[in-house]
């Protein structure tokens, strides 16, 4: 996958491969009617040398009608030819910048969507979002326009310059002779416009980070009645980028004047030198004519370069940001040899001893967790808020890696998995539902499009959505908001529990996705994650009791330390944490201030002064 | 209502467009026109004085040289220095206008439309992707700036050039003239055809380059679902699918742009053509001067450049009119929850709320709330349960007139909520959402987001109410933590913690908690239970939440389903009474235990 760096010119040309000949021939074709466009009106002059304005116009016209006709047609047909040339040329800049577009593109896309968490973290939507469209843009444009302009410009001036050279040396010198300035001219307005496009990249991206962030978050931004505030944080931001925009343009006209007058220079330098030869007889009338009917071939691509120049800084700040991701290497990938398991998984976790801090963090999140669950088994954990719960689940899938310790499916170390097939038996439904804008029966069936929707209906049944969804208009074909909007919590997170099973994985990772569904429905999830027609070892992150009772083994994180593990009977025996949470949840804490309601397994019986924690805690007795 | 849309289908214009509505545009033209018109006139100028050029050096290839004159070759140059000169301060001049005219054009279109995008209901967002909405407010508004700005002036310009050159024209020769003129219609005939097959094609760029624009935020977004369900080749795939779209979209509209140039092109070749031959063949050099001839295809040339320049103009246009509509039909977009004509400042609420034989439905004929009525007294906590998708979420989204009732009215106070100003309501409601949104930027700023001039003092007291207090400290740079797009290190537990901080900063009369605390722990939560007892001291509060032993102690409890009130009382009351509400505590204390 390590691809070699480039510079950002070899960059375009290895992202033109297959169509660099077409390229080729689209910048010949280019250099072809420019040329063209030279000799074109020598065909109309010689008409009316010829037929008009020579001394021999009448009798030419009587006797040369052929060579009067076949001028006219030529004429047409050469434009003909030539505009044919211009129109494919044109075309082919385009095809061939559509393919690289395309192509990088979809490299990049690929790039994103498999990097891992530190890349997501570092790099915010609406900046990526902008590297692939307007960013890129630039990049075409380079192809499709600015190179091509270049070759033209080039072009017109080696072609005029060899002329006027072979004509008269003298006179073509002084005319030359403005070159170093103009270039020079470019060099400095160069240096001055290059941090500016890079700024202005920076900005664009800003404001669309801005956008983005404020679209998504759009209800809470109602919520607080902030549009407001909104607008003027947008507003700062599209000022910025504005001005930093004009800053770019006016830098340009900072110089244009001096290159637009240098190239001005051109005709008047041959007017006043080449007057003087003539009135010194040093060259002919014809030889000064020709010089000057083909001034422009020379002035023109001089006043060309420094827009040329603007656009190849704009090409380059752009590329370096498109460049950024097209060379960026995630860290977490296949290592070389790994173990290659393309059956089911057995589905045995193992933590030895791990250890975890988030790269950009100084506090360990995790500290030496070891435990293991069997093919099978339902391992519940808990924890309070920020213990580190749902760190320590994504060292399953590999999101991130232990800073020490070893994690180990199947008995072999995750690491040394390949990530597509150690994923592949992984089933997670995320704490942050996250629906795509697609149907219901889409958003089920996205890690298995191959399912059919008998399928997708018992699924949804298993996480006790297929009522809901049946009662919705169109059923499973309604379209979901991004987000899921539309939806209500809980709904959001059955369908995304319908998603996780419908790969029938060999582990099944719940992180907290029951939390906004009522215990009604709950209780139906809980007997159908029982009842799976796969075996499935279960990773549970819950807060209420009634999950995690249920449970083989209950392990209570706190502080990113296990400090309880064992069955539900067992943590009550133990009267921790765990126990402290049975009794919250059960309604007790009036205990508190009343006598204690269950200060013990054994004292269960004992009736709740509370109006109707008695008949709980009188059950939570039979149980324990 | 129309259907979702998603990246696979283009969207439906709503609001068909053509040239008059660059009328519309005019809005944003009218507030430059005193600079366009002097950057015109700077332009018209600069053009005249051009036109001195081929004078002076006819003159000095006439007179000066053949008269050996040096004096007068340098006099004339020097003159010629000076017209360039001229030409080049006044170019300069007008350039530098337009760059700031254009750029505030810009700038005046963004700053409407994100305006009006504030206004828009949640519908509007539910309704499409969120890259759609993205693409129109950066991509489209940069793409017509140039069009509104430049565009018109070069094109009343090429029109002034134009209308001179034949009225030159046919001061030499009305016949010849004419048959200049004859290539007009072929020109027309030809605009047309392509003006057609164009404006559909621009479309289809515009509306390929939404898709790919919807499926690419959607998918750096949820680039961790993808991984996890291993995703990545499908996606790429469909990725791929929609950037070959908006590549054949693409070719295919500059298939017919890149057209009219060589078109315009060829059509000025046959009418010179045309012109020697009706000149020389028909009409004879007995009945038509030299210098005529000479001079009608010297103008010839010379109509048929500003034709051209006008072709590509057109271009610019038909391409940017496909995002112009886009960006209109956007700021046409209906606010359907807006401030009323005659709205009024809500007085400072004291938090009575009364609904009045309310009627909703999110979809006509799917009513979730049917002739609902009731009353919450100022300072009553009332808790919202029932099954999933009963409607609770909505009677909370009506209190804050998130979407408008479609029968019988909401009162707060006894006043018609729909009767006053929509900020002057919600700033004094708190409302925590199910999905707890994080903003980029410190802590502190997303709890700041409560109270835009709240202190530190204020920000670190909200948090210690909610229990926050202690996890953000421990965080390495405590209140100034950099928590990123999303608060994706952030646990959703913590993110509703200090949404929640967020919440209570903004010291609201009324409290709306959906959800609020379904993420966080249950000994958290009754740490910020205390906290909490405290803030809903005096103010009225709506409170959905599925754990009930959050909700027990609340003054009312409502048990919703079927789009209405199944029941209502305290917590001994409904347990007393045996009904929906005690069979659903049962179910749970059956379950924990």
């Amino acid at each position: 996958m390590e691809k070699k760096r480039h510079s950002k010119l070899a960059w375009l040309w290895e992202n033109m491969k297959g169509y660099r000949a077409v390229y080729v021939l689209c910048l010949v074709g280019t250099v072809t009617y420019n040329v063209m466009h030279l000799i074109v009106p020598y065909m109309s002059q010689s008409i009316i040398d010829l037929f008009l304005s020579g001394e021999q116009a009448a009798e030419n016209l009587a006797t040369k009608r052929n060579l009067f006709w076949e001028l006219i047609i030529a004429m047409v047909l050469l434009t003909f030819l030539r505009t044919a040339i211009v129109y494919l040329s044109c075309m082919g800049g385009e095809v061939v910048s559509q393919k690289a577009l395309y192509r990088i593109r979809t490299y990049l896309f690929d790039k994103i969507e498999r990097q891992d968490m530190h890349f997501y973290a570092t790099y915010r939507t609406g900046d990526l979002m902008t590297r692939l469209t307007g960013d890129l843009d630039a990049v075409r444009h380079m192809i499709a326009w600015v190179i091509r302009t270049i070759v033209e410009s080039l072009a017109l001036m080696a072609a005029t310059a060899v002329y006027f050279f072979y004509m008269d040396w003298r006179l073509a010198l002084c005319l030359f002779a403005i070159a170093p300035f103009i270039f020079l001219i470019i060099i400095l307005f160069k240096n001055k416009v290059a941090p500016r496009h890079r700024a202005l990249r920076e900005k664009l991206a800003e404001m669309n980070t801005i956008s983005q962030e404020n679209i998504s978050g759009n209800r809470v931004v109602k919520a607080f009645a902030r549009e407001k505030y909104e607008i003027e944080k947008f507003d700062e931001s599209n000022t910025s980028y504005s001005q930093t925009n004009q800053k770019t343009a006016l830098t340009w006209l900072t110089y244009y004047p001096y290159v637009e007058s240098a190239a001005n220079l051109m005709p008047v330098a041959l007017l006043l030198v080449g007057g003087i030869f003539l009135i010194q007889e040093q060259i002919t009338m014809g030889q000064y004519v020709a010089f000057s009917s083909l001034i422009w071939a020379i002035a023109n691509p001089m006043r060309q370069l420094g827009s040329i120049m603007n656009e190849f800084q704009r090409f380059s700040a752009a590329s370096d940001k498109v460049m950024e991701i097209y060379y960026s290497q995630p860290e977490i990938v296949d290592k070389p040899g790994a173990v290659d398991r393309p059956e089911r998984f057995q589905g045995r976790i193992e933590f030895k001893n791990v250890s975890f801090q988030y790269a950009d963090g100084k506090l360990p999140i995790l500290r030496n967790v070891s435990f293991t669950a069997e093919p099978g088994e339902t391992i519940a954990i808990m924890g309070e808020t920020g213990c580190g719960k749902t760190s320590l689940i994504q060292l399953i899938p590999r999101f991130y890696e232990p800073t020490e310790g070893e994690v180990l499916v199947d008995g072999i170390a995750v690491q040394d998995m390949k990530l597509r097939q150690l994923r592949g038996n992984i089933g997670l439904a995320t704490q942050d539902v996250l629906l795509y804008s697609d149907s219901i029966d889409g958003n089920i069936a996205f890690g298995d499009s191959h399912i059919t929707p008998e399928q997708v209906v018992k699924f949804a049944r298993y996480s006790a959505a297929s009522d809901f969804i049946a009662r919705m208009p169109e059923g499973y074909d309604t379209i979901v908001g991004e987000r899921g909007v539309g939806l209500s919590g809980g709904q959001k997170q059955r369908i995304s529990l319908a998603r996780a099973l419908a790969v029938r994985p060999a582990i099944l990772i719940l992180d907290d996705t029951t939390s906004a569904v009522d215990m009604e429905t709950e209780k139906q999830i809980q007997h159908s994650l029982s009842e799976l027609d796969f075996p499935c070892t279960k990773i549970i992150i819950a807060q209420r009791i009634s999950t995690t009772k249920y449970a083989d083994k209950i392990l209570v994180l706190q502080d990113g330390r296990i400090t309880e593990s064992g069955s539900h009977e067992e943590l009550i025996a133990k009267k921790g944490y765990y126990y402290q949470v049975v009794r919250l949840q059960t309604g007790q804490q009036i205990s508190e201030q009343g006598p204690s309601l269950c200060p013990d397994a054994g004292a269960a019986e004992q009736q709740s002064p509370g109006l109707d924690a008695g008949g709980a805690c009188a059950e939570c007795g039979k149980e324990v | 209502m129309a259907r979702r849309n998603t990246y696979r289908e283009d969207e439906v214009l709503e609001t068909p467009f053509d040239f008059h509505h660059l009328l519309r545009a005019s809005v944003y033209i009218k507030k430059y026109s005193g600079r366009m018109i002097l950057a015109f006139v700077l332009s018209a100028v600069g053009g005249i004085t051009a036109l001195f050029g081929p004078m002076l050096t006819q003159k000095a290839l006439d007179e000066a040289i053949p008269d050996k004159n040096i004096r007068m070759l340098v006099t004339l140059v020097l003159v010629l220095v000076g017209t360039y000169a001229v030409s080049v301060v006044f170019t300069t001049i007008r350039s530098r206008i337009m760059v700031k005219v254009g750029q505030g054009i810009i700038y005046d279109i963004r700053r409407d439309l994100f305006a009006h995008l504030q206004k828009l209901p949640f519908q509007y967002y539910d309704d499409r992707p969120h890259g759609k909405i993205l693409i129109r407010v950066v991509n489209y508004v940069n793409s017509v700036s140039d069009m509104l700005s430049n565009g018109l002036i070069n094109v009343v310009l090429e029109i002034l050039n134009l209308i001179f050159i034949v009225i030159f024209m046919f001061l030499v020769d009305v016949k010849l003239s004419l048959v200049v003129l004859a290539g007009v219609p072929i020109l027309a005939a030809f605009m047309l055809y392509m003006k057609k097959r164009q404006r559909k094609a621009w479309q289809q760029v515009s509306n390929k380059n939404s898709n790919l624009n919807a499926y690419l935020q959607e998918n750096i977004v949820g680039a961790r679902i993808t991984q996890i369900f291993v995703r990545e080749d499908e996606n790429v795939e469909t990725f791929g699918i929609l950037a070959d779209r908006c590549r054949k979209a693409w070719m295919q509209a500059v298939k017919f742009s890149n057209l009219v140039w060589p078109g315009i092109d060829n059509i000025s070749v046959w009418v010179r053509a045309a012109v020697f031959i009706v000149g020389l063949l028909v009409m004879g050099p007995e009945n038509v001067k030299l210098g005529v001839i000479v001079a009608i295809t010297s103008y010839a040339s010379r109509f048929w450049q500003p034709i051209m320049n006008l072709g590509n103009i057109f271009n610019n246009f038909i391409n940017n009119i496909a995002y112009l509509e886009r960006i209109f039909e956007t700021m046409d977009e209906p606010v359907t929850v807006a401030d009323a004509e005659d709205a009024i400042e809500m007085p400072p609420i004291r938090g009575q709320v009364t609904f009045e034989h309310v009627t909703f439905a999110y979809e006509e004929g799917k009513h979730v709330l049917k002739d609902l009525s009731f009353t919450v007294e100022p300072g009553e906590s009332v808790a919202l349960v029932g099954p999933t998708g009963a409607g609770k979420s909505t009677i909370v989204n009506l209190v804050s007139r998130f979407y408008n009732v479609n029968q019988g009215r909401v009162l707060i106070d006894g006043q018609d909520i729909s009767q006053v100003t929509l900020e002057s309501l919600r700033s004094q409601m708190g409302i925590m959402l199910q999905d707890s949104f994080i903003f980029s930027g410190t802590i502190e700023d997303n709890i700041r987001y409560g109270k835009l001039d709240a202190t530190m003092e204020e920000i670190q007291r909200a948090s210690e109410t909610v229990c926050a207090d202690a996890f953000i400290s421990r965080m390495q740079d405590g209140y100034q933590t950099e928590v990123k797009e999303r608060g994706s290190l952030l646990s959703q537990g913590q993110k509703q913690l200090i949404s929640f901080a967020r919440t209570l900063l903004s010291d609201p009369s009324i409290l709306v908690l959906d959800e609020a605390t379904s993420s966080i722990d249950v000994q958290t939560e009754r740490a910020l239970q205390q906290g909490l007892n405290a803030m809903l001291q005096g103010r009225t509060s709506f409170i959905i939440a599925h754990r009930l032993s959050t909700i027990k102690n609340c003054d009312k409890i409502m048990y919703i389903d079927q789009g209405g009130i199944m029941e209502c009382g305290t917590h001994e009351e409904l347990m007393a009474k045996r009904g929906y509400y005690y069979r659903l505590y049962t179910a749970q204390m059956e379950d924990i235990a």
